[in-house]
């Protein structure tokens, strides 16, 4: 039986990525298509009459019609909806892999992060002016201890951070 | 009678799916692509009943969420194509199904028999 070439195979993916088909579905339907194409070619249409037959059928209507049965098909379940987060239940049928999905999962780590080291700069900035200022320096004063909360605040937030990096790469490769 | 052979098809997409990947083959369980599984229903009913892709992958994907269905995705003159076989649990689903559906068609046989077909004597 005659196969599709690249070329071809890729005129189907546009044709279903302009119908608006899910990421879930695509090379499946592609798949799909493609076998259904060179069906009809194997009887003897030519293959721009298969294609063109082939997607009239996988119209907007038909594809937007695929998506709504998906998403009743396989909504979560009373018992995963439990468990489920907002950020599970807005992202359920969406791209997790572009990024909104992650940056919203690190957002509270992040903000916490970021709290903390721009509470710990500022009590470091008033521990060196108040040190300039009376041109001594004692770590045992209340300059000394703002200080030192300050050093270890920019630490613990750095390393939280590196280390929710580190986690970061070992998971995305 | 097409669209009505549709709407009962509806309904028994499930059973239909189970029950072709649990026919045996000689080389082991089953596996089929989504368009082989269509192919299969048009050419057994002899066109009389015909899937949409639209009707089945949705299907399918649901019955692998439930974990009655493995997948074994394999590159094919430059396409993905996704393999779908019955996991152990998917078996006696599929047996359970059946049995299900054939006692259904047995009760609705019944109801659309003539009443005086029933009667005894």
């Amino acid at each position: 039986m005659e196969k599709l070439n690249d070329g071809q195979v890729a005129t189907l993916r546009r044709h279903l990525l302009k119908t608006g088909t899910s990421d879930a579905l695509i090379d499946e339907l592609i798949d799909h298509l493609a076998c259904e194409v060179e069906h009809y070619v194997w009887i003897g249409l030519p293959f721009d009459k298969a294609l063109e037959t082939v997607t009239d059928q996988a119209t907007h209507t038909a594809v937007k019609h695929l998506r709504e049965r998906y998403q009743v098909e396989l909504t979560m379940s009373d018992e995963q909806l439990q468990k489920a987060s907002l950020d599970d239940i807005v992202f359920q049928f969406r791209n997790k892999a572009y990024g909104a999905y992650d940056l919203r999962q690190s957002y509270r780590l992040t903000m916490r992060n970021a709290i903390i080291m721009a509470v710990s700069f500022c009590l470091m900035l008033v521990a060196i002016l108040d040190g300039l200022n009376r041109k001594e320096w004692s770590y045992v004063s209340l300059t000394g201890l703002a200080w030192i909360l300050g050093v270890a605040g920019m630490t613990y937030a750095g390393v939280s951070w590196y280390l929710a990096r580190v986690r970061e790469q070992q998971f995305s490769v | 009678m097409e669209s009505s052979g549709q709407e009962f098809l509806r309904g028994t997409l499930k059973t239909i799916v189970l029950n072709l990947l649990a026919e045996p083959t000689p080389t082991g369980p089953r596996r089929m692509y989504g368009y082989e599984i269509t192919q299969a229903v048009h050419d057994r009913t002899r066109g009389d009943l015909t899937l949409s892709f639209g009707a089945l992958y949705p299907v399918l994907h649901k019955l692998e969420q439930d974990g009655l269905l493995l997948t074994d995705t394999v590159e094919v003159e430059g396409r993905l194509r996704k393999y779908y076989a019955l996991t152990p649990q998917g078996n006696q689903a599929a047996i359970q199904k059946t049995s299900d559906f054939e006692r259904f068609v047995r009760s609705v046989r019944s109801l659309l028999q003539s009443p005086g077909e029933l009667l005894p004597g």
